[in-house]
């Protein structure tokens, strides 16, 4: 995929996004009848249109590379949130919270992979990114634990490694 | 009392999501400062729907219903770290600073 050149990848990603769109109606709709077919594609051609016309459509805002290697990026993902999720659990529960505050350094390189980055710390219970400053985050977590958990990098090397 | 394997494991994974669920809103009371809470509210978010609809699929069995029952995780994990983000940086904007480590 490396070797395309801008064009082509552009109008690749235009075709991904309208497949994907039009599953989407799909799963939402599950009709079959030609006519409601036909009804389901012009309202995709529409959205499409919409977002086509509010440059939603940049090459940074819908990133082919990344598309194949995001269900295990979720699953990686939602192991992570559990993991989290049970020293959270436990923390409310018996009491012995310690909120603290730490920065974090990003090593993304684009806004797609720092937003990410910073959504992901949310995600996880236990951590919140309360201000993002270029490549720090200032984030809040529930405990040392937490926070020591986020400073290993382990997560920001999986994010960035997603974009390679 | 005979129970079907499907339905045991659907019902203790939505025992799983309720305990998380109260948790959650255990914290939301117990925590001293909104930050802190910010943390419950997103154990809510994760972890107790996607149990419950993780419980919900297996009880329905697979068809269109499960699909649609997936994307309902699926918009979670990107609404509810903005909300939990925006609650925060106003918060921390208006001049907010969190409690640190004595109680109350």
């Amino acid at each position: 995929m490396a070797k395309l050149n801008k064009d082509s990848l552009k109008t690749l990603s235009f075709i991904t996004y309208f497949i994907i769109l039009f599953v989407f109606w799909f799963i939402l709709s599950g009709y079959l009848k030609s006519l409601l077919l036909f009804f389901g594609l012009v309202s995709v051609l529409f959205v499409f249109w919409m977002s086509y016309r509010a440059k939603a459509l940049e090459e940074d805002s819908l990133p082919l590379k990344i598309i194949l290697r995001l269900p295990f990026y979720w699953i990686w993902l939602f192991k992570e949130i559990f993991k989290s999720g049970i020293t959270t659990t436990a923390l409310i529960w018996n009491g012995k919270y310690s909120p603290q505050l730490i920065s974090v350094k990003a090593s993304q390189k684009n806004r797609t992979g720092i937003a990410n980055y910073a959504n992901a710390i949310t995600l996880t219970p236990g951590t919140v990114t309360i201000e993002v400053d270029k490549k720090t985050f200032l984030v809040h977590a529930l405990s040392k634990k937490l926070s020591e958990d986020l400073q290993t990098d382990d997560m920001n090397k999986v994010i960035t490694d997603l974009d390679k | 009392m005979s129970y079907n394997y499907i339905e045991l494991i659907s019902l203790v994974l939505l025992a799983i999501g309720c305990f998380f669920i109260l948790s959650g809103s255990l914290g939301l009371i117990k925590l001293p400062d909104v930050f802190s809470r910010i943390h419950a509210a997103g154990l809510i978010d994760t972890l107790g729907s996607g149990f419950i609809v993780l419980a919900l699929i297996i009880y329905s069995g697979f068809s269109l219903l499960s699909l649609k029952l997936l994307l309902i995780p699926l918009f979670l994990i990107f609404t509810s770290p903005v909300t939990g983000h925006a609650i925060a940086l106003f918060a921390h904007e208006s001049g907010y600073k969190p409690k640190g480590k004595n109680k109350k």
